[in-house]
């Protein structure tokens, strides 16, 4: 019994040290010192005009939700990095959380804090309209990033990417370069990002659109979640269903590093990829020309800089300096780029 | 005061007695007592598993030739090459090895008696760890050691809150999943982390003789666990804990450290289908593994797991996986949209466990009345 | 007549003759009103038990019926068959003079049944005005009529003499008492002109019984009748009017007047024998050698049992009689470390054990056949060898893996000895009668080297025939030198199995003695005792 109690605890102290020894070693695996990114800004020297010089002081609002993407990230990133690009401007930031409900309780509070100018990138535009006419009610003029409000009384300025403009330019660069190829009946699949979405739907209606009018269709697509995961198990759904390829559009970077995977993975190399949104890796894989990979059409988190810049001249009352109006326009729409090898080396510094 | 009769007189007596007595069962008792009695003579080699669970495998079987033979007949120019159909049952395969492993953790769970709920939580928290800057720098070794110890470890913390801390499975795992999620996304920096490491990325290529080491990786995940739950007292304490846990603790078991052993055993499969995935994906991120918890346990119910305890077989969810990965391809061949695949998937689920009811039911009445009547 | 079973057998005397005799009636005057129920011949049968045997009972309006009888003397089976939850097999029930039959709960109370039962149904977080209209709410277009419903609630509390209680009060948070005055409620709101009561005492604590019964005065001096079932007999005097006795699902006596019947009188009509039990021979040198092996001292739980200290030598059989409540299967789970006493110590052997644990236990060398045999000590699905090695498959293993070829010819060994039928030991366990199940679990602790047995109740649901084997069991085991720890709550069962036996009621040994020197109608005197009796022989 008590050599018994002994071995017991000689045991329980070995598995404890171990434990304690894991957990040491584990704890100093959680370093993540990478090469931070470049944010997207654009100094205030960088202005032509006197816009840049320091003005009245703006207080600027900022709330998107937590990001679980790349993309999403550098939206926050580039948002902050250019308010603080600004001496006169201070940003006040609020998580919006895990859904739209905790999106508009996050900007209630926001709002009662009387910023001068509220940034906001919604969960979902038609759910946070609402939230959006409550700013503007309080007289706080609103920029909305990305996701429109469908209510024009909801937001003073929107600036978003063109989803159905990526279509169009993946579809663009496809059939041009199968044309090149002289490629007759091609199989052309697609990856998807979250189905449900209307980001998805409209840039999958561009590219179908654009196909269209070249006699051209998709004959596959399989939608993946935006995760490298989901892009793997996608795409090798997709390999699987079409033994013979000729090109593949990926709508998402991320999810792009998965699609790579699976292509590598069934050694297939008989087609082209065209990726989306823009990230870094993917510039980088362009560039070296080492992978399917040979564009990318952009979708860029630049416009949260972009946001910030405008929201500061909307607090400041002044328009943009180039432009005759004297205030700020009420919409502006960012034309999706098509990258590739010969132009990759000018957007790296606008990668994610 | 009753005199104590002498015994010699009580012998005789309860011989007359017995044959009068019924013992109280219900018809389908009868009926499979009557089948057992029968087949008892010529046990074969999977009566390890129960008899029952072993029919109820030959029923998912029978799904799956149906799945291959919907597949055949709706693409029948795929499946006249034969080297395509070898290459897309291998696909399907490695499909399933993800899932698969952590299935074979969660079939253990749900037999001892628990639910874990953080099984996809705890894929993405391992995978996260292991492919930071600071693991990728200690090389394959170092990140699958980190993957396997943070599943194990996590598993752990599950199954101490719940035995201890007396927490129910379904809050304490929920909890986690969150938390775990949570922690991921902290470390990752909710940032895509991609594997530089190129030994882990070639766990998911590679081939030994022609077979996907992935697929080998799931074949000994499920061969080891099959034997853990049938031929082991770790398994036969499972199925105690699970079939009824009062017994258990009153024949002396440990229940509550089973209890442990067993989220820890599932925490452990997550961190092996980390590396798996995250080798799959040559990258991991805290969104990753979404939702794996309910294709898990969809797969440990369609094969015959109890979600109440006490009952259930590997292979069974081996084969409820593979299910699901065979429509997910079926789906994926024909082109047709994930909305309709996923309606398919919960019909799947519904019929499977309906079917699994009714047929055995009124199959082992039926032979039951067959035997009855004929002898 | 005071019977002694025994003898009455010695005599050639069968046992059936007090059933066969003519019932005592009581004097037609003793109660005034209509009788509003009568059975007769009622017969109720489940597989292998005949529950009801030819139940006869009379219930007239505004008095007090009691039923009394034994464990398993059919007052349970009766209270359902009246409630609509069974329905006889044989035999007439007379509802206010017309032929009924109760189909199912919701027409018994249709037609003026009400069944209180000792675990009160009620729904802890609805009202008190919600749970007394449960399932037949004043309704109007569809929406329950709230204000009618407290309006009615407030009346029918009224007539219980509890206006007090507010409507809308949570049950949850009323005391058992006012539990117990709400299914009163309901009983009423159903206009109930019957309602049975399953050992209301049960739950209340002493003071609270008078208002009880202030309340059954209440209720029978507007006409309704009660059905009150209750194990103490001074109740039964206090309240009662007329009393039937039920033993062995028939009625042994109907109608005695339950102020003047002789106590001795009602216990011998509960206890006359008709099922021979057969025991097997006291060993002749019926003292055990050796020092003791399980030392109890001091052991306390609150409201369970308190300061019970109890030996129990090698060989020899010690008997636990008390009836269910009188904290005798928690005294053993606590011995078995199943649940963790607030005070003393159980030792094995000398060795104090970890107060709390199973495990401790069953190493030193106990085993214990729980009450409960489905839900606490088999797993039903499993094959029979796997049930009989639950405790002990470890040491059939090598290396942890495990060997199911040693564990069934272990399995089959115990088979063997037990006379398990059917001896297949790999069928489901579920396919076997009640007494073959309590042999696997019995069988389980043959396995080990176990040396002491603790049994809880081990011929609940066996029929006699596997009775005796069991009994047999028990006393081969004894002679092999295990220590057996019984609980029953059938008297016979333990003055003719047990050496020794400790008599419990309400938490507390009131007797210890060697078996022969007590007899059947001591210890029901001695475990039925209420307060009056209290501290009487010891």
């Amino acid at each position: 019994m008590t050599q018994n109690s002994r071995d017991l605890s000689r045991r329980r102290l070995l598995f404890g040290g171990a434990a304690v020894g894991a957990g040491v070693l584990l704890a100093g695996c959680t370093s993540n010192e990478t090469e931070p990114t470049a944010a997207q800004t654009k100094g205030a020297d960088a202005a032509a005009s006197g816009n840049a010089a320091p003005g009245q002081k703006v207080v600027i609002g900022f709330s998107a939700p937590a990001a679980d993407h790349g993309w999403l990230a550098a939206i926050t990133t580039n948002a902050k990095a250019q308010a603080a690009a600004y001496s006169d401007v201070e940003f006040k930031t609020v998580e919006a959380g895990a859904d739209a409900a905790a999106q508009r309780a996050a900007l209630s509070t926001l709002i009662s804090q009387k910023p001068n100018v509220i940034v906001m990138l919604p969960h979902d535009g038609k759910e946070l309209n609402a939230a959006g006419l409550e700013a503007m009610k309080a007289g706080i003029p609103v920029v909305n990033l990305d996701r429109a409000f469908p209510d024009a009384l909801a937001y003073r300025l929107q600036i978003k990417g063109d989803n159905y403009g990526m279509g169009v330019a993946a579809a663009n660069y496809i059939v041009a370069q199968l044309k090149a190829k002289g490629v007759s009946n091609p199989v052309i699949g697609e990856i998807p990002g979250i189905d449900s979405l209307e980001l998805t739907q409209e840039r999958s209606k561009g590219f179908a659109d654009t196909l269209a009018q070249n006699g051209l269709r998709v004959s596959n697509r399989r939608p993946a979640e935006f995760t490298a995961d989901s892009g793997q198990q996608a795409a090798t759904g997709l390999l699987q269903a079409l033994p013979k390829i000729d090109a593949i559009w990926n709508h998402d970077d991320d999810q792009g590093i998965g699609v790579l995977a699976a292509i590598n993975q069934a050694n297939r190399k008989e087609f082209f990829m065209v990726g989306g949104a823009g990230s870094k890796k993917a510039m980088e894989d362009i560039q070296a020309d080492n992978t399917v990979l040979k564009a990318t059409v952009t979708y860029s988190p630049s416009m949260a800089s972009s946001a910030i810049s405008l929201a500061r001249l909307i607090g400041q009352g002044k328009g943009m300096s180039d432009l005759v109006e004297l205030q700020v326009p009420k919409e502006i729409i960012l034309a999706s780029e098509t990258i590739t090898k010969e132009n990759a080396s000018n957007y790296l510094k606008l990668g994610f | 005061m009753s005199e104590a009769t002498p015994t010699s007189t009580a012998a005789p007596d309860r011989a007359a007695k017995l044959p009068a007595q019924s013992p109280p069962v219900d018809p389908a008792e009868t009926a499979a007592a009557a089948d057992h009695a029968v087949s008892g003579g010529r046990l074969s080699w999977w009566r390890g598993e129960g008899g029952e669970g072993a029919k109820r495998n030959l029923g998912l079987i029978a799904v799956l030739v149906a799945l291959v033979v919907i597949g055949a007949l709706t693409r029948p120019d795929l499946y006249s090459n034969a080297d395509w159909v070898w290459a897309n049952t291998l696909t399907i395969l490695k499909l399933a090895s993800v899932v698969g492993v952590v299935t074979v953790g969660m079939t253990f769970v749900i037999i001892g008696g628990g639910i874990d709920l953080s099984v996809g939580a705890i894929v993405a928290l391992a995978g996260v760890w292991a492919t930071t800057v600071a693991t990728q720098s200690y090389g394959a070794g170092g990140m699958i050691f980190c993957a396997l110890t943070v599943g194990l470890g996590v598993g752990l913390v599950n199954g101490l809150l719940i035995s201890y801390g007396r927490l129910v499975p379904f809050i304490a795992t929920l909890a986690m999943l969150v938390a775990a999620r949570g922690l991921a996304a902290e470390l990752s920096d909710k940032q895509t982390q991609v594997s530089n490491n190129t030994t882990i990325n070639d766990i998911a290529s590679t081939n030994l003789l022609g077979i996907p080491l992935l697929v080998y990786i799931l074949a000994a995940v499920v061969i080891a666990g099959w034997v853990l739950l049938n031929r082991t007292t770790f398994g036969r304490r499972t199925v105690a804990v699970g079939g009824n846990p009062e017994a258990a603790r009153l024949a002396g078991i440990n229940v509550k450290r089973h209890t442990v052993m067993l989220y820890a055993l599932s925490g452990l499969c997550c961190g092996i289908a980390a590396i798996m995935l995250t080798a799959q994906a040559t990258s991991a991120q805290a969104a990753m593994a979404n939702l794996y918890e309910l294709d898990a346990i969809a797969a440990a119910i369609i094969g015959g797991t109890l979600l109440s305890g006490g009952r259930g077989t590997i292979i069974g969810s081996l084969l409820g996986v593979i299910i699901f990965s065979t429509i997910t391809n079926l789906f994926a061949i024909n082109g047709l949209t994930s909305e309709a695949q996923n309606m398919v998937k919960g019909g799947i689920i519904v019929a499977a466990v309906l079917v699994q009811q009714v047929q055995f039911r009124s199959l082992t009445q039926f032979l039951g009345r067959n035997r009855l009547t004929t002898t | 007549m005071v019977s002694e079973p025994g003898t009455d057998a010695a005599d050639g005397v069968p046992e059936s003759a007090t059933v066969d005799a003519p019932l005592v009636e009581a004097p037609a005057d003793a109660v005034a009103g209509e009788v509003v129920l009568r059975l007769t011949d009622v017969v109720k049968t489940f597989p292998g038990v005949r529950a009801l045997d030819g139940v006869q009972l009379e219930v007239r309006a505004g008095e007090v019926h009691c039923l009394l009888g034994q464990n398993g003397a059919g007052k349970s089976t009766l209270i359902k068959v009246l409630s609509g939850v069974h329905q006889p097999d044989s035999g007439q029930i007379e509802w206010r003079g017309e032929p009924a039959a109760f189909t199912n709960p919701q027409a018994a109370m249709r037609a003026g049944i009400a069944t209180i039962y000792q675990e009160l149904d009620l729904v802890e977080d609805l009202s008190v005005a919600e749970n007394a209209f449960l399932g037949h709410e004043p309704r109007q277009l569809g929406f329950v009529r709230r204000g009618q419903m407290a309006r009615r609630t407030r009346q029918i509390l009224g007539r219980l003499g509890h206006g007090e209680i507010p409507p809308n009060r949570m049950v949850r948070s009323l005391p058992a008492a006012g539990k117990q005055v709400v299914s009163m409620a309901r009983a009423l709101s159903h206009e109930a002109r019957l309602i049975i009561m399953d050992e209301p005492s049960a739950v209340l604590a002493h003071d609270e019984v008078g208002n009880l019964f202030r309340i059954i005065r209440e209720l029978t001096a507007q006409g309704i009748a009660v059905i009150y079932i209750s194990h103490r007999l001074e109740e039964i005097r206090e309240i009662g009017d007329r009393v039937t006795v039920l033993k062995d699902g028939r009625t042994t006596a109907a109608n005695l007047p339950a102020r003047d019947t002789p106590t001795r009188d009602l216990v011998s009509r509960m206890t006359g024998r008709t099922i021979e039990y057969v025991f097997p021979d006291r060993p002749a040198d019926a003292e055990p050698a050796g020092g003791d092996l399980l030392e109890v001292e001091g052991l306390t739980r609150a409201g369970e049992f308190a300061d019970v200290s109890l030996r129990v030598r090698p060989g020899e059989i010690v008997g636990i009689a008390g009836l269910v409540g009188s904290g005798r299967s928690e005294l053993l789970e606590t011995i078995y470390g199943a649940r963790r006493p607030e005070a003393g110590t159980v030792r094995m052997a000398g060795r104090q054990l970890r107060p709390g644990s199973v495990g401790a236990a069953v190493r030193a060398g106990m085993g214990m056949a729980p009450e409960e045999r489905k839900s606490q000590a088999l797993l039903l699905g499993e094959p029979i060898y796997r049930n009989v090695t639950l405790a002990t498959f470890g040491r059939y293993a090598r290396g942890g893996f495990t060997d199911a070829g040693r564990e069934r010819a272990a399995a089959d060994q115990i088979a063997d000895s037990l006379e398990l039928r059917p001896r297949d030991v790999r069928r489901p366990v579920r396919t076997l009668s009640g007494g073959n199940q309590q042999k696997v679990v019995v069988g389980r602790w043959l396995l080990g080297d176990t040396k002491l047995l603790l049994l809880d109740e081990p011929t609940r649901g066996v029929d006699v025939g596997a009775r005796a084997e069991l009994y047999q069991v028990i006393r081969s085991l004894a002679e092999r030198g295990v220590g057996v720890l019984l609980v029953s709550s059938e008297v016979p069962e333990v003055l003719g199995l047990a050496d020794r036996v400790l008599v419990m009621r309400e938490g507390r040994v009131v007797r210890e003695a060697p078996a022969g020197e007590l007899d059947e109608n001591t210890v029901l005197d001695l475990v039925m005792a209420g307060s009056l009796m209290e501290g009487a022989p010891a």
